[in-house]
């Protein structure tokens, strides 16, 4: 069980760190494309939309980090 | 085209992480015992070939290649988003740049607390440090190697980038025995996240059914557009720093 717990902790450490919400942003970016693929947007704004909302995540990541704080 | 997409960012994610490796190694030889140090080094490298190989072939010959693009090209976005950010984050000052010679003496300085090596036989401090040093920085370039080969169907190509780097840094690391404190790492890193993310793009949208117009020739304007969006992230960055007075580094220490 330990190295169970062990392996869980190193792979969540890998894929979602201390930032999650680097790891859920993409995702979320991601079903919101597949949404406009399957309501029949155009190709290029779905592509615009999905590197806006991946760079949008990473711009409040940076916030997060760099932001003041109490 | 294909070969150089999967060898390219292979061989500098690799190269970025074996100096890291190396780092440890040079470490534990010098302060320890170099025979159990090479021992924990081989062990490692054959863990990790059988890794690439089980798990990349396996990949490659049971996935069809539609999910492989949307899993792969996800794991891709996030990871390659997390370095981007991190890298970022160093430029502007935000974060500590990632200092070899500085981790080598920190490295020295914990392993002489240690028991001392024995007179006789291995010495398994030197092996296990040795080992998960290798082990872990290398799992890093072996997430990279698969994703990148399986995706461009070009597995090969992607271990083969990935050796060359390998044999590059420890030959230069065994010649000079001391740490590549001059590689530019931070910079390397900067690099390897903006391809990691501009292919993860470029796949993971493929695998929700984009039909990226122009097809491969986007990967160059997604490049531009993620270099222009960390370009404007670093200076956004500093630009708090300075609005707040903060010293360098001071906001997120590694």
């Amino acid at each position: 069980m330990r190295y169970v717990r062990a392996f869980g902790a190193f792979w969540y450490d890998f894929l979602v760190g201390d930032r999650p919400e680097l790891f859920l942003g993409p995702i979320v970016a991601l079903f919101l494309a597949w949404v406009l693929v399957r309501g029949g947007v155009s190709a290029g704004i779905i592509g615009i939309i999905l590197f806006a909302a991946v760079a949008g995540v990473g711009a409040l990541s940076l916030y997060l980090t760099a932001r003041p704080r109490a | 085209m294909q070969t150089l997409v999967a060898a390219v960012p292979a061989f500098l994610a690799s190269v970025v992480e074996f100096v890291e490796a190396l780092t440890i190694v040079l470490a534990v030889g010098v302060t320890r015992q170099w025979r159990s140090t090479l021992i924990g080094v081989g062990a490692a490298t054959l863990a990790l070939a059988v890794i690439v190989g089980v798990f990349g072939t396996a990949i490659v010959v049971l996935v069809p290649i539609g999910i492989l693009r949307l899993v792969v090209g996800t794991f891709l976005l996030i990871y390659g988003l997390q370095w981007l950010c991190k890298a970022m984050l160093r430029a502007a000052g935000a974060k500590a740049k990632h200092d070899e010679a500085s981790i080598y003496q920190r490295q020295i300085a914990e392993l002489t607390e240690e028991p001392p090596v024995p007179a006789r036989g291995m010495d398994w401090i030197s092996f296990t440090v040795a080992f998960k040093g290798v082990l872990l920085e290398g799992l890093e370039v072996a997430f990279i190697v698969v994703t990148f080969g399986a995706s461009a169907g070009q597995l090969g190509p992607a271990a083969l980038g990935a050796a060359v780097a390998g044999v590059l840094v420890l030959s230069v690391g065994a010649a000079l025995h001391r740490p590549l404190a001059r590689v530019p790492e931070n910079g390397l890193k900067y690099a390897v996240g903006l391809m990691l993310v501009t292919f993860g793009t470029f796949w993971a949208g493929e695998g929700v059914g984009i039909a990226w117009p122009g097809s491969d020739a986007v990967l160059l304007v997604l490049l531009a557009a993620y270099l222009a969006f960390s370009l404007a992230g670093v200076w956004a960055v500093r630009a708090m720093l300075i609005a707040r007075r903060v010293p360098a580094a001071a906001v997120a220490k590694e």
